[in-house]
């Protein structure tokens, strides 16, 4: 019996450091790839300095959904995969806000009024999103509070599949296209770098954002009760925490997030349609994984890594950019296989996923 | 203060309590003990609402009526969808109250969150601190039902006072503290909530003697200070020595009572429970 214990103690040692060679060897091989290739082509730096802008932009868009899966996780241990959809139907209120503040003029206006209208815009989204966030939770969730763990990952699945497809039942495949007012079309030139006006107020809007959230969470009661239903559920209800209550205003604040990710995408993107949550809703997720899934700084900081590395990636290792998707989700699996953990988990080994 | 009638609780099939009834007045120390398995712990969690009792009923009630004036007890009409319960459980507080003298109201069938916030204060087993909460954070959290902010202040002044080494480690998070000092952590946290009875779980598991001895003075003053105590113990010794009066669990059942020093006294608890 010792025998068979010594061995078997001695090949997880030996299958941990299999692991970590393999690791250091993939490492190895992208800077290689890197020098050799990315850095001969000779780019100028200010185009490294525009696709990290442009990454920092994609990454606070990303960290705005990334927190509202780590926030579900924190407290419930589940994946809400409908979360994307949340983000898109934020998006897709956003572009009816849009239609009708240019109905109104508004967007034509002094720029006071033209900011009103984009904040009014932006809160619609969120409204919406907040709306459908806690919908979820009552009808997909909640009843499968008790079931193992499994389930209601299935049923976040049907969901999101549900949602994209109710939108592209009543609002059709094509895509509704944002239209920038003038006042936020142009971009700040510094040099040789141009810096778009929208990038600007999104990097500045959702880093806004997180520090609400972050002061929500650190400094108020609702937010010590939250962090105390993530700990454990039933002595917090032991305090007179309503849990069933937290678990709501957790979803409406992923939600409320989301919402203004997916306002902000569009006016990026130019245009919303069924699944344009999709894709960045999978990449927010990497991003959260990235971090430490249940780890609220880490879901922020693997957000702004996973845009810079999306954005400077293909350049740098010198494939088109329409592979900047192959990168993220091999990103993806290299965590899951080398630290699973992500970069900030202790979450995962403390409570076990 | 509160009441216990036949009380059944059931993990799935395992019938747990088979008929629960015990009784603790205001300001009393009532002590509750029993080997291990006997359903001690069960019989707090029910008390408590963590776990619901499948018969019986369990009572908080107190001669006047000031104690529920202000607080809407356990708004049985907000609970779970579709629970038709809610306007029977009203009723049957408003008869409760006629029956017992002042006013009554039945715990049975709230969540736990709501007998939370009618001052039944539990400091569970395994005292369950908020390892990642500081211990300002965790104190916080006991006054979680609480808006008034200048009792809540006096409260928080109070526990440090009596746990002096609480003070030193306020802004730790709860995780890096001693057993010894969770369980201070613990009992202060229950006490934040300003609790007309404070249930406790084993407060002395895992202490070093002279830290449970500890434990039992600070039980004592307490109680001195105006608190009703449910307090369930292993040691049984020292749990009577403090206790007014108490009761002998045997498997989910009540096989004994009476006050403390009879029970003491008793040759079948001291075979069974004091090691004698």
């Amino acid at each position: 019996m010792a025998r068979h214990a010594e061995t078997a103690q001695k090949l997880r040692i030996d299958e941990q450091a299999a692991t970590r060679y393999i690791g250091i060897a993939i490492l190895a091989l992208i800077i290689w790839r890197v020098i050799t290739v990315g850095l001969a082509e000779g780019y100028p730096t200010s185009f490294w300095i525009s696709q990290a802008l442009n990454g920092m932009v994609l990454g606070g868009v990303y960290a705005l959904v990334a927190l509202g899966y780590t926030l579900v996780y924190g407290i419930l241990f589940m994946i809400n995969f409908a979360h994307g959809e949340v983000m898109m139907l934020g998006g897709i209120a956003g572009f009816f806000a849009l239609q009708f503040a240019q109905g109104q003029g508004w967007m034509e206006g002094p720029w006071l009024v033209v900011v009103v209208a984009l904040l009014f815009i932006m809160l619609i989204g969120m409204v919406t999103s907040v709306l459908i966030g806690m919908t979820l939770e009552r009808l997909a969730y909640r009843p499968l509070r008790q079931a193992p763990r499994l389930v209601p990952l299935i049923s976040a699945i049907g969901a999101s599949l549900f949602l994209q497809y109710s939108v592209l039942l009543i609002f059709g495949v094509s895509p509704h296209s944002y239209r920038k007012p003038a006042l936020i079309s142009g971009g700040l030139r510094l040099g040789n770098v141009f810096i778009p006006y929208t990038g600007a107020i999104i990097f500045i809007t959702s880093v806004l954002l997180m520090l609400a959230l972050y002061f929500i969470i650190q400094r108020t009661k609702l937010g010590r009760a939250m962090r105390a239903v993530a700990e454990d559920r039933s002595t917090a209800a032991l305090m007179g925490v309503d849990v069933d209550a937290v678990i709501v205003v957790t979803f409406m604040l992923g939600s409320a997030l989301a919402g203004a990710a997916g306002v902000m995408l569009g006016f990026h993107n130019t245009v919303v349609k069924f699944n344009s949550g999709f894709m960045p809703g999978l990449k927010a997720f990497t991003a959260a994984v990235l971090g430490g899934i249940g780890n609220i700084p880490g879901a922020m900081f693997g957000a702004l890594v996973l845009g810079l590395i999306e954005a400077i990636g293909p350049s740098a290792l010198g494939i088109p950019t329409e592979y900047k998707d192959v990168i993220a989700f091999t990103l993806l699996v290299l965590i899951l296989i080398f630290r699973p953990s992500g970069l900030f988990g202790e979450v995962l080994s403390e409570k076990k996923a | 203060m509160l009441t216990l009638e036949t009380i059944h609780t059931f993990y799935d099939h395992i019938h747990a309590l088979k008929g629960v009834s015990l009784t603790v007045n205001e300001g009393e120390i009532v002590t509750l003990i029993g080997s291990n398995g006997a359903g001690k712990t069960t019989t707090l969690n029910t008390i408590s609402g963590v776990l619901s009792a499948r018969a019986g009923a369990i009572y908080l009630h107190s001669q006047g009526n000031e104690i529920f004036a202000g607080e809407t007890p356990a708004s049985p009409g907000s609970r779970r969808p579709g629970d038709v319960r809610g306007e029977s459980v009203r009723i049957e507080q408003r008869n409760d109250a006629r029956r017992m003298g002042g006013c009554a109201v039945r715990l049975d069938q709230l969540p736990a969150h709501a007998i939370a916030k009618l001052g039944v204060s539990q400091s569970p087993e395994g005292r369950k601190i908020f390892s990642r909460l500081s211990v300002r954070e965790n104190l916080e959290m006991g006054a979680f039902a609480r808006t008034d902010t200048a009792g809540i202040r006096r409260d928080f002044a109070r526990v440090l006072e009596l746990f002096p080494r609480l003070s030193e480690r306020l802004s730790q998070p709860g995780g890096t503290l001693s057993g010894g000092e969770q369980q201070m952590l613990a009992i202060g946290r229950s006490l934040m909530s300003r609790p007309r009875i404070l249930l406790l779980d084993e407060p002395s598991m895992g202490l070093a003697p002279i830290l449970a001895q500890q434990i039992f003075q600070i039980i004592r003053e307490i109680n001195a200070q105006g608190t009703t105590i449910l307090l369930v113990e292993q040691n049984a010794q020292a749990a009577l020595q403090v206790a007014h009066r108490g009761y002998v669990l045997e498997t989910g059942r009540i096989v004994l009572s009476g006050d403390s020093q009879s029970l003491l006294a008793d040759p079948q608890v001291a075979e069974a429970y004091l090691g004698i």
